[in-house]
Order: structure tokens, then sequence, then C-alpha cells
């Protein structure tokens, strides 16, 4: 929440704390100030309140206010200082007057300014010439005189800000009075509070602007990702940043000739140096791999342009490929990445070491004709390639998903289709139930036509059954893709269906079984949920009318809501009901 | 699901946990309008994971027994989930719902 200063005055001025007075003024030190006087200060603060409030530029601000102030206290000159530095440097941001001394720096403690930021005091020092802090260099380089000096701190609730000065009283004795170090110090306090608050309003301003910047740069990220491929496509890939930008990447296209382009890669280290790094080398791939015949060679050359113009220390670890879809052959080089995994028959897995180090190195130790290539037969099955963001994740229980993890799930879901798969991978990791610690990224490559996924499965017709049957929904919803809004949706209509199964066909909880089976093809959900009790007569379910008040009945309103198609059919085997359930989902 | 019952100025704050579903609404209904007998109630949903229509039915049954016996009832802190249901049910603007326990005994008492 941004305080408005001007109200904050207000409330100063009602109140008459939250901001410290070290030196309390009694009415015999100080002559009290007329009615008009009154008046006028309190418009001179609602003023500089104001100003503190609306301006976007805090130096213009102070240098108005300095002189107003100046003005109003009748002084010759005045300056500004705040501190800097953590507290050890004070700077004169503004001034008026003789000489202009806005920029000068001072140690905090030096000076009467100095002095009275660190007693956190304000006084008058009616002749300088005998003051043991007045640093008299500036009047030695001006030629200026300074006779008297008004200093009064600027501080909210205990934390120093800076202080204000003035130089010199106007008129005959040219020396300041009580009077006027009371009103400099109702001044102070208020324009301490102002500046406190134009500085916090500044600093929300400059992080909002930041995340603008950020979401923007995300964007051009995920837009140098590949679209994703319809469900037939044989090369799939997810990529999930940890922050809002990502350090991973992963692409792929077709060459003139129908083979397919691929590559993956990891930038080291993480933010905004990662993300730009990773948009050179994701782009020159794209760029220089359309013409490319040889992952090998074009890596060599994008190594030798990173080598050539990249920040020291800086890498980046890519796999780059090519992938023919006649001859289901893949040919891949690896620059220093996490070795790819090959499925292969019977459940087992080859990794494919690395050759060389990563991209962006050094040239010496890549061979003259290009890294080393390799050839992988998507015949004895589909291969992976992923960043350490999925070995290294962490699980729900706070352990590592590690490389055998990985494998269980894929093997787990060898009958799924590609991007399943990559999807049951990737929200092993990104449960939504906290920070990523990494990137996620993973790529996967099968020859076999993905067919679409399907879920089976019998429960008994009780309500105690509902929630597992709720718990083994939503991760395979999950990983056909549907969103996390959809997924709860699907899953109370599914629920709502069971519910009137167990209710109405079955008149209670039964041991005889619910079939459900759910599959998604393209972006079509269809659901089928299957009773063996006795026919339901259908034109007895209807919606009823919400806009009574009333418990019960909801739940067929619910499904007809959620679900684009609603059909109430026979089942070929003649007993029981079936409902078809349907829903786009994007 | 799991829940728990306390008196604050003369209000029952009756807080529901985790699934409140075809097999726990019964539980739900029970501790509702047991407290409805009583006092007016607050329904603390902001540990709901899951609700369907037998735990909706369970609020706005409460909600006519309080209503009858001239008590107040509100929902406090809904969670996302309790909210897009209540939304399908059109029933997000016949509750009264209020953000903390503080707001809404204010508003119910």
């Amino acid at each position: 929440m941004i305080l408005n200063p001007a109200v904050a005055i207000v409330d100063k001025e009602e109140n008459g704390h939250s901001v410290k007075m070290t030196k309390p003024v009694t009415t015999t030190q100080a002559k009290k100030p007329e009615e008009s006087e009154i008046s006028e200060q309190l418009s001179l603060l609602a003023e500089l309140g104001r100003d503190f409030a609306t301006s976007l530029d805090i130096d213009t601000t102070l240098e108005r206010a300095i002189d107003r102030i100046s003005t109003y206290v009748d002084a010759e000159g005045g300056a500004l200082f705040l501190l800097h530095n953590e507290n050890s440097l004070l700077r004169c941001e503004a001034c008026v007057g003789a000489t202009d001394i806005t920029g000068i720096e001072l140690a905090s403690d030096h000076g009467i300014v100095g002095r009275c930021v660190q007693l956190n005091t304000g006084e008058i020092v009616k002749d300088v010439s005998t003051d043991e802090n007045f640093d008299g260099s500036v009047d030695s380089q001006t030629g200026y005189t300074t006779k008297s000096i008004l200093c009064a701190p600027l501080s909210v609730n205990e934390e120093k800000i800076g202080a204000i000065e003035l130089i010199n009283k106007r008129g005959d004795s040219g020396l300041f009075d009580e009077s006027d170090l009371h009103l400099l110090e109702v001044l102070s306090s208020s324009a301490a509070l102002a500046i406190k608050n134009a500085r916090m309003a500044a600093d929300l301003v400059e992080q909002e602007k930041m995340r603008r910047e950020l979401e923007l740069a995300a964007e051009i990220q995920r837009n140098l990702l590949p679209t994703t491929p319809d469900s037939s496509s044989p090369i799939f890939g997810v990529n999930v940043p940890a922050r809002t930008v990502s350090g991973d990447f992963f692409d792929f296209f077709e060459l003139e000739d129908g083979r397919i382009a691929f590559c993956l890669g990891d930038v080291s280290g993480k933010g905004m140096n990662a993300a730009l790094l990773m948009a050179k080398t994701a782009s020159l791939y794209r760029c220089l791999g359309k013409t490319s015949d040889r992952p090998g060679k074009l890596m060599a050359h994008i190594n030798a342009e990173i080598c050539e113009t990249s920040t020291r220390g800086m890498f980046v670890t890519l796999v780059g490929g090519i992938y023919d879809p006649k001859t289901k052959l893949v040919r891949l080089a690896n620059a220093g990445h996490e070795p790819p995994l090959h499925q292969l028959a019977n459940n087992k897995f080859r990794q494919i070491e690395a050759e060389a180090p990563p991209v962006g190195i050094t040239t010496l130790a890549v061979p003259e004709d290009g890294y080393v290539e390799v050839e992988v037969s998507l015949e004895d099955g589909p291969l992976y390639i992923f960043t350490d963001g999925v070995t290294e994740g962490k699980l729900a229980d706070g352990s590592m998903f590690e490389l055998a993890g990985v494998e269980k799930l894929l093997t787990e879901n060898i009958d799924q289709p590609l991007s399943f798969r990559l999807n049951s991978v990737v929200n092993e990791i990104n449960r939504g139930d906290g920070p990523l610690h990494d990137d996620i990224t993973i790529l996967g490559l099968d020859a076999v036509a993905a067919g679409e996924a399907i879920l089976e499965f019998e429960f008994a017709a009780q309500a105690s059954e509902l929630k597992i049957t709720r718990d083994r929904l939503r991760p395979w919803l999950r990983n056909t893709g549907v969103s996390d809004a959809a997924v709860k949706d699907v899953v109370l209509a599914v629920d709502e269906a069971c519910q009137n199964i167990i209710r109405h066909a079955y008149g209670g909880d039964s041991d005889e079984k619910i079939n459900l089976k759910i599959s998604r093809q393209a972006d079509k959900l269809l659901i089928y949920l299957k009773d063996f009790a006795a026919p339901v007569d259908i034109e007895t379910i209807k919606p009823r009318d919400l806009k009574d008040v009333k418990p019960g009945g909801l739940g067929i309103h619910f499904i007809s809501e959620i679900m684009d198609e609603v059909e109430y059919l026979k089942p070929d085997e003649g007993i029981g009901n079936l409902v078809k359930m349907a829903k786009i989902v994007g | 699901m799991d829940h728990s019952v306390t008196e604050i100025n003369g209000v029952s704050i009756v807080t529901l946990n985790g699934d409140v579903d075809l097999e726990s609404s019964p539980v739900a209904r029970e501790v509702l309008l047991a407290a409805a007998n009583k006092t007016a109630v607050l329904v603390d949903l902001a540990g709901v994971d899951y609700i369907d229509s037998s735990g909706i039915a369970s609020l706005v049954e409460t909600l006519q027994a309080t209503k009858s016996n001239g008590r107040g009832f509100g929902l406090v802190q809904v969670s996302e989930t309790a909210l897009r249901v209540l939304e399908l049910a059109r029933l997000d603007k016949v509750f009264a719902i209020y953000p903390s326990v503080e707001d809404g005994i204010a508003g119910e008492t």
C-alpha cells in the first residue's frame, strides 16, 4: 500500500506522532506563532505533500521543496542532503542560494549537517566560526561567508534519511532563532515522510516495470519454442521454466526433404543472461539448421560463433540431430549434455554418452569435421532427450526423480501416446505445489504413430470409491495436456455421474461395478460410464431450475454445464445403463 | 474430510478440510445442522480441496435452517475450488461470502 503523503501529513498534524522530534521546543524558547502563520505553514505543508505525492521525479520535487522552505524561513540559501551507500555518505540532492553545491558528497558524520544526522537532532549554530564541526572549505572556494546555520534531520520513526540545512537568515542580524528551528523541524519531518513515501512508490513502479519486461522476455522465449504438433507427430517437446524466463530450450522443424531437424539445450546459470544466450543459441540453430545436413558440423559452427562472442564462463550443453521418418533413423551429436535415453525392447534403456565438451567453451576440443555423430534407430524404440531439471527434479516426498524414476515412468506409460509420456514425466515434478528448482525440458521422438490416450478401469459402486477414482483421473487428465481448471471440472462431472449411478441406478452403495473409460483424441475428451443395474428411465433425468434455492438436484446441472455433450445410451450387452459424455479441451 | 467446530462471540465456526463428497457430506450435513440449531454459523472452506453437489446441498440446507431460525449464515475463506463449484451452482451470489472469520462474525451478528 502506498501512503498518500498529503494524507500522512494531515494525520501528523492531527495526531502529533509518527515523526521523531528530538528537541522539544517550548513556548518560552520560541515565540508562539500567530494564527495566520499557522495557516500559512499548514498550506505550505500540504503543498509540499501534494508535490511529493504527484511527482514522478523526486529530484525536481526536492529542489522545489528546498526552495519553498528557504523562502519561507527567509534564509539566503539552503541544501537538502540524503543518505546513500548504506548510510555512510551524505549527498546534496538539491540546493538554493548563492552557491550551488548539488552533487557534493561528504561522510555521513562530517560537518554540522553530519552531526545533525547522526544525533538525529535539529540545531541552530548561531556563529559557525566557533563550531568545531564547521567545514569552511566550500566558503573558501566560493568566497561566500557562512555566518549562521539552521539544520534539521530528515527521519521517519528512527530511520535516518538525511537533513535540511539553511544558511544565513536574511536581514540585519543574519541569525536564526528558535522559532525558525521549530518551523524547520516541522517542515523537515513532513518532508522526510513524503520522501520515504515517494521512494517506496518509485521502488514499486520500478519493480512493476521489471516484472513487465520479464514477462515480455518470457513471451518472446515461448515464441521461440515450436508450436505444439498434432498427435500424429513423431516428435514432441515440453518446456516448463522454473522462473519467468528459461535457460533451457528445444526446437524442431521440417527440412525440405521431409526429414526433421531438432535440438535441445541447457544454458549454464539461470536468469536473464542465461535466457539471452538461450535465445541466441536457439536462433542460430534454427537459422543454420535449415540448410545443414550434418548436425555435428552445424553444432561446431554454433560453437565457434558462441566462443567468439559469448560472455566468459557461460556455456550451453546441446544435443542436435536429424530424424528421417522414412528410414526411422536419427543422427545426433551431443555437446556435453545429459546422455539421451534410448528405450529398447524389454524395458531396457541405453544412454548415449556425450563425446565432446559443451558449446561455448573452446574450439580446440572439437574435431575439424564437427562433433561426432551417432546413429539411433527408432525401430528399436523411442528416444528421449532432457535437461538435468528432469532427473534432478524433486518428487512429492522430497526425493530426487533420478534417471531410474524417469525410466520407470516411461516404461509404465509405454502404451500411451508420446505427448502423454512426456507430460507424465514433467507433471511428476511440476505438480503445482511449490516452486521448481530448475527449468524442465524434455523432447521425445517415436517412430510408432501415436494412438489415442485411453484410461479404463472398474470400481465398486460405492461412495467410498469416489475419492480413489478422482485421484486416478486427475493425473491422467493432466498428462493428456488438459488445463488444471478443466481437470477440476471434468473430475467433478465424472464424480457427479458416478453418484447418480450409485444413488439412482443401484439405489445406494452396491458391490456391483461401474466401468469408466476415458480417452482423448485431438482436442476431444470422450468419457463412457457403464453400470450393470436395471435400466433407468431416461425421461426422469432432467436438471432442475436453479432459481429455486434448494438442496439436491445439482449434479445433473453440473454435468450439463461442464460437458459439451451428454448422451444416455443402452449398452450393447443389453443390460445396465451407459452415459457418454464429451468435452472439447484446448 | 475432517472437520472442527469452534465458537467465537456466539458464532459457530465450522471448518471443513479435504474432500466434501458423497461419502463425507452426511457428516458435514449433521455437523452444520447441529450448529445451525444453536447459533449463527460460519463455514470455513479454506481447506476444502474438493466439494460436489452433495456438499453444496448440505450448505444450502444449513442456510435454510439458519434463515428459518433468524440466525446468520456465511461462508468464509472460500477456496478457489469451492468457489468454482458455487459458481456452477449459481449460488455464489446467494451465500454471504467473507474473506476472513473476523469479517464473517462482523457480518453475521
